[in-house]
C-alpha cells in the first residue's frame, strides 16, 4: 500500500499529470452538468453524434494541415449542436435519425479524407485510434490546453449557475416556458453551443467514441437515487468528478487505457447507485 | 437515508479532492540495478536516483511511459542532458547509408507506438554487437536531440544497452 502512495506521489511530481487531473476534473464536472439536461430532454445520443463531428473536423484540420484545430473543429461542432437541437423538431430527418445521420457520417467522412489526403502522418491507424480513445492524450496537453480547458470550463460552469431556473424550465416544460414568456428558442441555442464546447474538450479526456459516457452515465447514476433536478445534478457532478479522477490515478497506476477506465468506474458506480436506488425504494 | 446519502457523496469528492493535493517529489525505488556505465554520463538532476537515472521508464506503468515519451517529444528542452532509461523491443531502421537503432514504447491502448533511438557509447558493429530484433533491451543513455534536413530527432546518446 505505502508502495502505491509513493509511486502515486512520484507520478503527481510531473507536470503533465497534475494538468491532467485539473483538466480531468474540470471536464468530468461540466459534462455531467450538462448531463442531465440531455438526458431528461431524451438526447443521450448528441454527445456521440457532435463527437464525431469534431472529430470529422479534426480530420479537415489535419488535412488543410492547421497547426491550431480547436476554432475551426469548435465551430464546426457549434454548428451541428444548433442544427440537431434547435432545428431538429421542424426538420424533415428528426431527433435520432438526425444524430445517427451525422454521426457516422461525420466519423466516414473525416476518416476517408485521412486517408485520401496523407496528412503527414506515419501512424494514420495509431493517430485515429488516438482520436477515437482518447489514448493518453490527456496526459500529454500543451499549456494552451489546460488554460482553454480551464476558461471553458468556468464559461460552462458560469452559464449552468447563471441560467439554472432557464435550465430546468425549458427541460421539463419548453412548452410551458414559451407560454409564460420564456425565449426557449435562445436558451435551447445556448445550451446546444455549450454542449459542443464539452464534446470538444472532452475529446481529450476519453476521447470520441467515448464521450457519451462521461455525459450520461453521472446523470442516470444520480437519477437511481435522487429525484430533483438540483439533487442530481449535484449527486452527477460529484459522481463524475470522482470516477474521472479514479479512472485517471487507476489508468496511471494499473497502466490501463485513460477513456476505457473512466468509463469502467462511471459503469461500476452505475450499478452501485442502481443497487442503492432498488434498496431504499423497497424500504421506502 | 437522502441525507446520508449526501454524506457519502461529500466523502467521497472530498476523497477524490485529496487525491490531488498529494504531490510529493519521491521517486519509486527501482528493484533492476542500473547499467554499469550510467554513473559515467555526468548530468544528475535533483529528481535523480541512487543510480543517478533522471528518468526512469521500466519503473513507470505502461500508461505513464508512453506520456513521458510523448512529453519528451514534445518538450525535449525538459530533458535535455538528462539520463533516462527505458526497456523495450529493439529495433533497427536502415535509411540510405544511415542505420538507425531503437528501443520501442508501445501505449496502453495498444494501436499506438513509438520509439527512442540510441547511440551505443564506445565501438560497436552491427550486427555482431546487437540483438535481434524485437529481443526486449534496456538502455540507459543521455537525452539529446539533433537536426537532420528540417526535422528534429531525439535520442539517447552514450548509451549502455543490456539485453
Amino acid at each position: 500500500m505505502t508502495d502505491i502512495f509513493s509511486t502515486l506521489a512520484f507520478y503527481m511530481s510531473k507536470p503533465f499529470v497534475t494538468n491532467a487531473l485539473i483538466v480531468g476534473v474540470l471536464i468530468a464536472l461540466c459534462s455531467s452538468l450538462l448531463g442531465v439536461t440531455l438526458v431528461l430532454k431524451r438526447y443521450s445520443f448528441i454527445g456521440d453524434g457532435l463527437s464525431h463531428v469534431a472529430f470529422g473536423a479534426m480530420a479537415i484540420a489535419a488535412v488543410i494541415r492547421l497547426t491550431n484545430d480547436m476554432p475551426l473543429v469548435l465551430t464546426v461542432t457549434v454548428v451541428c449542436a444548433v442544427l440537431l437541437l434547435r432545428m431538429g423538431k421542424n426538420a424533415k430527418i428528426k431527433g435520432d435519425a438526425a444524430v445517427a445521420m451525422i454521426s457516422v457520417g461525420a466519423l466516414a467522412v473525416g476518416y476517408l479524407l485521412m486517408n485520401i489526403f496523407n496528412t503527414g502522418s506515419s501512424n494514420l491507424s495509431g493517430d485515429v485510434c488516438s482520436t477515437l480513445f482518447g489514448s493518453t492524450s490527456i496526459l500529454t496537453l500543451s499549456t494552451f490546453d489546460v488554460w482553454m480547458c480551464v476558461i471553458l470550463s468556468v464559461l460552462v460552469v458560469l452559464f449552468f449557475v447563471l441560467f439554472y431556473n432557464k435550465i430546468f424550465s425549458v427541460t421539463f416544460d419548453e412548452s410551458f416556458a414559451r407560454a409564460t414568456g420564456q425565449r426557449a428558442g435562445l436558451y435551447n441555442l445556448l445550451i446546444a453551443i455549450v454542449i459542443a464546447v464539452i464534446i470538444v474538450v472532452s475529446m481529450q479526456l476519453v476521447g470520441s467514441l467515448l464521450i457519451s459516457a462521461l455525459v450520461i452515465f453521472p446523470a442516470l447514476s444520480a437519477m437511481r437515487v435522487f429525484k430533483s433536478f438540483k439533487s442530481v445534478t449535484i449527486c452527477a457532478a460529484v459522481v463524475s468528478v470522482f470516477c474521472a479522477l479514479l479512472g485517471l490515478l487507476t489508468s496511471i497506476l494499473a497502466g490501463t487505457p485513460v477513456g476505457s477506465t473512466i468509463v469502467a468506474a462511471d459503469i461500476v458506480v452505475f450499478m452501485i447507485f442502481a443497487l442503492i436506488g432498488a434498496v431504499t425504494k423497497r424500504s421506502a | 437515508m437522502k441525507k446520508f446519502l449526501c454524506l457519502i457523496m461529500i466523502s467521497l469528492l472530498l476523497l477524490s479532492l485529496a487525491a490531488c493535493s498529494d504531490s510529493g517529489s519521491t521517486a519509486p525505488d527501482t528493484t533492476e540495478p542500473a547499467a554499469e556505465a550510467v554513473s559515467d554520463n555526468g548530468d544528475t538532476g535533483s529528481s535523480a536516483d541512487s543510480d543517478g537515472v533522471d528518468v526512469d521508464l521500466t519503473a513507470m506503468s505502461s500508461t505513464m511511459v508512453y506520456s513521458e515519451v510523448l512529453n519528451m517529444q514534445q518538450k525535449p528542452e525538459d530533458y535535455l542532458g538528462k539520463t533516462v532509461k527505458m526497456a523495450g523491443p529493439f529495433n533497427v531502421t536502415e535509411i540510405g547509408e544511415n542505420r538507425y537503432f531503437a528501443c520501442i514504447i508501445a501505449d496502453a491502448t495498444a494501436c499506438c507506438s513509438t520509439g527512442i533511438e540510441f547511440v551505443l557509447k564506445g565501438d560497436y558493429s552491427y550486427p555482431d554487437d546487437y540483438p535481434e530484433a524485437n529481443t526486449e533491451i534496456t538502455v540507459v543513455g543521455t537525452f539529446n536531440t539533433y537536426m537532420e534536413g528540417t526535422s528534429k530527432y531525439l535520442q539517447l546518446k552514450d548509451s549502455v544497452m543490456e539485453f
